[in-house]
């Protein structure tokens, strides 16, 4: 399978990011293997021969290691769908060891055993355990035609076994079918009027923009140059305070974790922390919004 | 060379006054009543209650040894909103109220004295050497939550201000981690609202220096009746004054970790 992303080549006149501060862990836990094949996914991560390879849990451990010496503030999984990932309990367990940590997750393989699982494991944590399952629009057809069969129902599932475990778990969406609605509500809002109407009484809901790469990313999609950053207070994106292991190395930031020009390091978190370069057409989003990956 | 600091014995040191002059009343009575040597305040003085300015006489008379909070830069600044670090739509909005609120009834003067006070303070208390800051030592508005800040965040944040006990606010709810290093880390609380727990009370915290560091929760009653009428009255919203009156937090709780949002009611 051929890589279906930009890999604009780094030069001298490319803006760059400075390093500020470790803060934020990413594990790319399971590369681009999925069991959906979302058709705005960032990452074009699918079923089939991820281009992303999983990491291995030896490699992920030491990185949790070495991220908690350096005093890291808060640990995510992502990948590909992390729960496919024979060790992810374990990981886990040995991330919330070292700090707050968060699964990124469509919620697909949450079923009530591995919500008890997870109830388990966030009880006996010294710190917050936190699962993000993806959604992209409270109309379950409108739903499955970005996500993917039976996508909505399995979320929606998943986010009721959390929440009835107390697991407070927070729902993560794009607007990639906001145009679709005519009511005047926000996505945000609509969202959070779904969850309440379905007994989630403390909703949790975070909105990312699509980003214009992965199964998006278009020939010509601009990048940013020195003059679109003029006035712009660079320490406030997301990579000038995060870093991300996935296979191949250390990376700036979880969009583009595996490409080329995202890649920081061959393995050591603190060889990564230098300046990263703005090369990517999703960099334009990260600069126009101002948003992160985190959390909050 | 050794620096130079002021040393105390036993300290009292609370954040957040948001506005909460009757709290803040509440407490110059009750710290003097056990004896402290001085009281410090880890800053934001205003948001979320009425009539800012009654705030600062009290912080005046009372000898208060401040530091800049994340609003009081703000204020001081001019800036559009508090700086609170809120990224949730429903948080930013009852923020913005309360910030304009504030604004608005602040005076220059008043906002000029917040613009001078210092980001951070460092004291001894006996031997150990603390260093308080507003959100953390390294950014004025980072949220340091006691199940979401990592022991060896603490230790990076000790080793590098060279410090033995940390004190921070920001967050709104208390807690104390000794490390297995010594050293301690405290979030003091705040005075300005309860800490979602359903009580209406507030805290701050007394330090006393012994062979380690004491740290004590002092729990604070004051008339909140007074102050949730008050609110009403000044036309803030409901959901507020519903917290003081409640001790659950109606606003600004979409950023609380899953453990600490697992406790609140809402």
């Amino acid at each position: 399978m051929s890589l279906p992303l930009v890999t604009a080549p780094f030069t001298g006149t490319t803006p760059a990011a400075p390093f500020l501060r470790f803060s934020t862990l990413w594990i790319q836990i399971t590369g681009t293997w999925c069991n959906l094949e979302c058709r705005h996914c960032i990452n074009s991560s699918g079923p089939r021969e991820p281009w992303l390879r999983p990491l291995r849990a030896e490699v992920a451990l030491s990185a949790i290691r070495e991220a908690e010496e350096l005093g890291v503030k808060e640990i995510y999984f992502t990948g590909g769908e992390p729960f496919l990932h024979g060790d992810i309990l374990t990981l886990l367990a040995a991330a919330l060891e070292a700090a707050p940590t968060t699964v990124l997750t469509n919620g697909t393989r949450i079923d009530a055993a591995m919500a008890d699982e997870l109830a388990a494991l966030a009880a006996s944590a010294p710190y917050s355990l936190s699962i993000r399952v993806s959604l992209d629009d409270t109309d379950p057809e409108r739903n499955d035609r970005v996500r993917g069969e039976n996508a909505f129902a399995q979320a929606v599932e998943a986010i009721r076994l959390l929440h009835d475990r107390g697991l407070l778990p927070i729902v993560t969406a794009t607007e990639i079918t906001s145009a679709e609605h005519a009511d005047g509500r926000s996505t945000y809002e609509r969202f959070r009027d779904f969850l309440l109407a379905r007994g989630i009484e403390k909703p949790r809901v975070k909105i990312m923009p699509v980003f214009t790469l992965g199964r998006l990313a278009r020939p010509g999609d601009p990048v940013l140059c020195e003059e679109d950053l003029a006035g712009f207070d660079r320490r406030t994106l997301q990579c000038a305070e995060s870093r991300v292991v996935a296979d191949g190395g250390v990376y700036a930031c979880p969009i583009l974790a595996g490409l080329p020009g995202a890649r920081l390091s061959d393995g050591g978190l603190e060889a990564s922390f230098r300046a990263a370069a703005l090369y990517h057409p999703s960099c334009v989003t990260c600069f126009r919004t101002g948003m992160t990956c985190a959390n909050g | 060379m050794r620096e130079r600091l002021a040393e105390y014995r036993r300290i009292a040191v609370f954040g957040g006054v948001y506005n909460n002059a009757l709290a803040l009343h509440a407490l110059l009575e009750d710290a003097r009543r056990r004896d402290v040597e001085a009281i410090f305040c880890l800053g934001d003085m205003g948001g979320f209650g009425p009539h800012p300015d009654r705030v600062f006489p009290l912080l005046e008379d009372g000898g208060i040894l401040a530091l800049q909070g994340n609003y009081d830069e703000s204020l001081a600044q001019g800036k559009t909103d508090c700086g609170c670090g809120y990224t949730d739509p429903r948080d930013n909005y009852f923020a913005r109220i309360s910030y304009e609120y504030t604004f608005a009834r602040t005076s220059s003067e008043n906002k000029a004295w917040l613009g001078s006070l210092p980001g951070h303070r460092r004291v001894r208390l006996g031997s150990h050497r603390v260093l308080m800051c507003h959100g953390s030592p390294r950014v004025i508005n980072e949220f340091l939550w006691e199940s979401a800040t990592p022991n060896g965040l603490l230790r990076r944040f000790l080793r590098e201000a060279a410090a033995d006990v940390l004190l921070c606010t920001h967050t709104g709810i208390k807690w104390h981690r000794p490390l297995a290093t010594g050293q301690h880390a405290v979030n003091v609380g705040v005075i300005g609202r309860p800490e979602n727990d359903g009580s209406t009370n507030v805290w701050y915290t007394i330090l006393t220096a012994t062979l380690d560091v004491s740290v004590e929760f002092m729990p604070l009653h004051y008339d909140f009746e007074t102050l949730a009428r008050q609110m009403d009255q000044e036309g803030l919203p409901p959901e507020f004054s519903e917290t003081v009156r409640t001790g659950w937090w109606t606003t600004c709780l979409e950023n609380l970790p899953s453990r600490e949002r697992s406790r609140g009611k809402f």
